[in-house]
């Protein structure tokens, strides 16, 4: 539970805000590359933690992410012409480059002064794993470059997608460290035993801090077989990592693997949704085919999205397509695609979910764990401290991991190596 | 007239408004029997008086009718499963029956003491007359249940139906309680001088409170012929029953009647009307062909709603198809459909009328009555006291008439066994 006053500090996202500010700290998902195919091609809208930006990947292919509205008249620059490394307002034709440096002012008297003057605002960008990655904060504190284990995979054994989310950030992320959910919400076997998570549904849980949030690891007894021991990371701000080591069914994959999202903050009522999934160690490539199988299983596979946009067809408006006769037979909520369960319970909650009138259990500790980081984050930063997570040191080996320990082995001992990162 | 803060006071209706304490001392309709259609079915979403709610007909039959959110991490239950006795959360299983109890929590360890101390809130439900009744306020304040004549007849002696009406639910009480405007805007058959209501617009009305609410009776002069009399009844809150033993043209019906709406808020702006109709007696037929074609009549039938909702499909967005040729030569509104000319003239004040703006005149009678009755009801009710029509024993053997009386008579003689209950 968080009082009233906690919820709102821990939510919102503005410029001003508290969350706002620390968010500001790190460097921050923008858009996928994707979006930005070609030099000089179409400017994209972004809307970033409640601000509307404008990104285009200029004439040399380096990706500018300017303020929306040209700082003349404030004429939209998404109408802009991109062209010669910089974006031009068709209002009056001022021009801007990467760096925020207006390079033409063609309205103006030759000679003028006002051009020297006049700024755009501008973030830095670079490009890595498929993202495009930003810093929206103060300049003397931009951080080093984000370096999570995924972003060193070549993309011959890693995957990146995005998903639009109609709720606050937060609730994204709860659903993403609390492990105990998977065995109801994403229960699509009823009643199939083999299922692990469906032969102990009350997991114990332990969280551990870290210097980039913390690990937690839920044991869930399967007598003889032993304990199914997942162990998760929470990444600061907003970044989980889980492992698919072992299938739901107990066999081992092909192929090791770790999922993640990061639940980036559109405003403070809609998320983008960064899926990232990757080849633990070097060997065997994530084949198309395993992509496939893996998007279309959570529910965002090519058909399920809506043409040209990130939103899924199975959505608020249709009540996910929820299938009240497959709910009583086969799966627990009867709708199809595992995120998209995610969605219809977190969507469910409304734009904000207000935490003063929640009833918490043991079963919610890494999601308490996670709420006192951030508020405790909020406060340094305040303070004038440096958070948890900036500092790629402490995070660049840390890899998710997930497998059947003898009841009486110690889970640290028997996963020491597997837990180090391989890329 | 009423003073903005009067204003304010009749038509909020939320939960700690004096308004909203004032409904909350009623049992009030939360939606139809068939909405509702099998054990174990579709959970249904139900928004009373401004609060998010999920109804479920348990595997016994019984209604359940609780908080929309489970109070754990306040994941939306209408996604619940509707299973053996009670609703289960989706996102961790949590299980509650129709009483708010907690019957299984099982993502908490055994022997948990946690599912003991948590409820979720749950209102009381009586299943009367086709429709579902809630009681949402003080428990050591429940009234016995609602035991109106209508809900004594048997179901194939009455008909039940809901329609949507988009604003605040007084306009449509006070539509329902003038009738001179019947003479106005329900006159369909312009210039027809054998419609009883067009012979004298002007009727006397004279109001005369009860322990319920009030009756009034309106006097039309048809001269020779005496007066047309109609007994309405204003049961509190939100009720409204008149009679239609005669028909619009003199004589009597051919379906002898007892009709009523009752306006039951959605919200501050956004209303659910439950239209009834009963049977004068057991010798009336009332087959399902005629309840077919008195609905199409009324502006409600099945090909004028928008399929699978309460909605109209003449409506606040297409101008309720008003014709303006059909307005000049035939009928007074142009608009067909005798409650969906109510919905144009009600919904098109707003979403809640600005009544420190308007003009009353001697018409207007009942409608001041009703106000000043409700004000003080609803100070009643804010001072503990038990308002009007809280009691069953006050309305339980009230019933409307209408019918010619030759002058000179008085009409509550000509009535007396007439405004007896016969169910």
């Amino acid at each position: 539970m968080l009082s009233p006053e906690e919820n709102f500090k821990i939510t919102r996202v503005g410029a001003d805000t508290p969350a706002g500010k620390l968010l500001r700290r790190y460097w921050l998902p923008a858009a996928l590359s994707s979006e930005l195919p070609e030099n000089d091609g179409a400017p994209l809208r972004v809307r970033l933690a409640g601000e509307d930006l404008i990104a285009f990947r200029d004439s040399e292919g380096s990706v500018g992410l300017v303020e929306a509205y040209c700082p003349h008249r404030r004429a939209p620059l998404y109408f802009a012409r991109n062209e010669e490394c910089g974006l031009r307002c068709v209002y009056h034709g001022w021009k801007f480059d990467k760096n925020g440096d207006c390079v033409d002012m063609p309205s103006e008297p030759a000679g003028t002064t006002l051009q020297a003057k006049v700024k755009i605002r501008a973030y830095p960008t670079f490009e890595q794993a498929g993202i495009v990655w930003t810093y929206m904060g103060p300049p003397d504190q931009q951080p080093a470059k984000p370096d999570y284990d995924w972003m060193r995979a070549p993309p011959t054994h890693c995957h990146v997608s995005k998903t639009y989310e109609n709720c606050n950030w937060l609730q994204g992320l709860e659903g993403g460290l609390d492990t105990v959910h998977s065995s109801f919400a994403h229960n699509n076997k009823m009643g199939d035993s083999n299922m692990l998570r469906n032969r102990d549904r009350a997991p114990r849980i332990e969280v551990e801090r870290t210097d980039y949030g913390y690990s937690y690891v839920s044991h869930r007894n399967l007598g003889p077989d032993g304990s199914y021991v997942r162990v998760y990371h929470y990444f600061m701000p907003f970044q989980q990592v889980r492992a698919q080591v072992i299938g739901w069914d107990g066999k081992i994959y092909p192929v090791a693997r770790n999922f993640g999202h990061l639940w980036m903050p559109i405003d403070d009522t809609t998320t983008f949704v960064y899926n990232w999934h990757y080849a633990i160690n070097p060997g065997p490539e994530l084949t198309p085919d395993l992509v496939d199988h893996h998007e279309t299983e959570f529910g965002r596979g090519d058909d399920d999205v809506i043409p040209g946009t990130f939103r899924l067809k199975r959505n608020q408006s249709n009540d996910y397509l929820i299938d009240r006769q497959v709910q009583k037979t086969k799966t627990f909520t009867g709708i199809e695609g595992v995120n998209t369960q995610d969605y219809a319970l977190q969507e469910g909650m409304g734009s904000v979910v207000d935490r003063s009138k929640e009833f918490l259990g043991t079963s919610d500790k890494a999601i308490v764990a996670m709420r006192r980081l951030m508020l405790e984050a909020m406060k340094i930063n305040e303070d004038g401290g440096t958070p948890r997570g900036l500092d790629p040191a402490p995070y660049r080996k840390a890899r998710a991991y997930d497998a059947l320990v003898p009841l009486d082995d110690d889970w640290r001992k028997v996963m020491e190596d597997d837990l180090v990162a391989k890329w | 007239m009423l003073t903005v803060a009067e204003n304010e006071r009749v038509t909020r209706v939320g939960p700690g408004t004096p308004g909203g304490i004032f409904f909350r001392r009623y049992w009030l309709p939360a939606c139809l029997s068939t909405e509702l259609p099998e054990h174990d079915g579709a959970p249904l979403r139900v928004r009373l008086l401004g609060e998010n709610l999920v109804a479920f007909r348990d595997t016994d039959g019984n209604v359940g009718l609780v908080e929309a959110y489970c109070p754990h991490r306040r994941a939306p239950l209408f996604f619940g499963r509707n299973e053996e006795c009670g609703l289960r959360c989706v996102y961790h299983g949590w299980k509650f029956d129709r009483n708010g109890d907690c019957v299984d929590m099982p993502s908490e360890p055994a022997g948990t003491t946690l599912q003991a101390k948590v409820k979720i809130l749950a209102y009381p439900t009586v299943e009367k007359g086709g429709v579902i009744w809630t009681y949402m306020g003080p428990k050591d304040e429940q009234p016995p249940e609602p035991d109106y004549e209508w809900l004594r007849a048997p179901p194939e002696k009455r008909n039940v139906s809901k329609t949507f009406e988009n604003c605040n639910w007084l306009q449509g009480l006070e539509g329902g309680l003038d009738t001179a405007h019947s003479s106005f805007a329900h006159n369909n058959h312009m210039g027809d001088k054998n419609v009883l209501r067009q012979r004298d617009r002007t009727p006397r009305i004279d109001v005369e409170r009860t322990d319920y609410g009030y009756n009034y009776v309106s006097q039309r002069d048809m001269g020779d012929e005496g007066l047309y009399v109609r007994v309405y009844h204003y049961v509190m809150p939100a009720q409204q029953m008149r009679a239609n033993t005669m028909g619009w043209f003199g004589g009597r019906n051919e379906v002898p009647r007892l009709d009523g709406h009752i306006w039951m808020p959605i919200d501050d702006h956004t209303t659910h009307v439950y239209n009834w109709n009963c049977a004068y007696n057991s010798t009336i037929e009332m087959t399902d062909a005629w309840k077919a074609k008195r609905e199409a009549d009324m502006g409600r039938g099945v090909d004028d709603v928008i399929p699978g909702t309460f909605r109209l499909k003449k409506n606040q967005s297409n101008d309720y198809l008003v014709d303006r040729a059909m307005q000049k030569t035939q009928n007074f509104t142009g608009i067909v459909g005798v409650n969906t000319q109510d919905f144009a003239l009600q919904e098109g004040m707003g979403p809640i009328c600005d009544r420190s703006k308007e003009f009353l005149g001697s018409s207007d009678k009942a409608i001041v009555a009703m106000r000043r009755i409700l004000l003080e009801g609803i100070t009643a009710a804010e001072n503990g006291d038990t308002p009007r029509g809280v009691d069953a024993q006050s309305y339980r053997m009230v019933r409307p008439h209408d019918r010619m009386v030759p002058k000179g008579q008085d009409w509550r003689d000509a009535f007396e066994e007439e405004l007896k209950a016969k169910w």
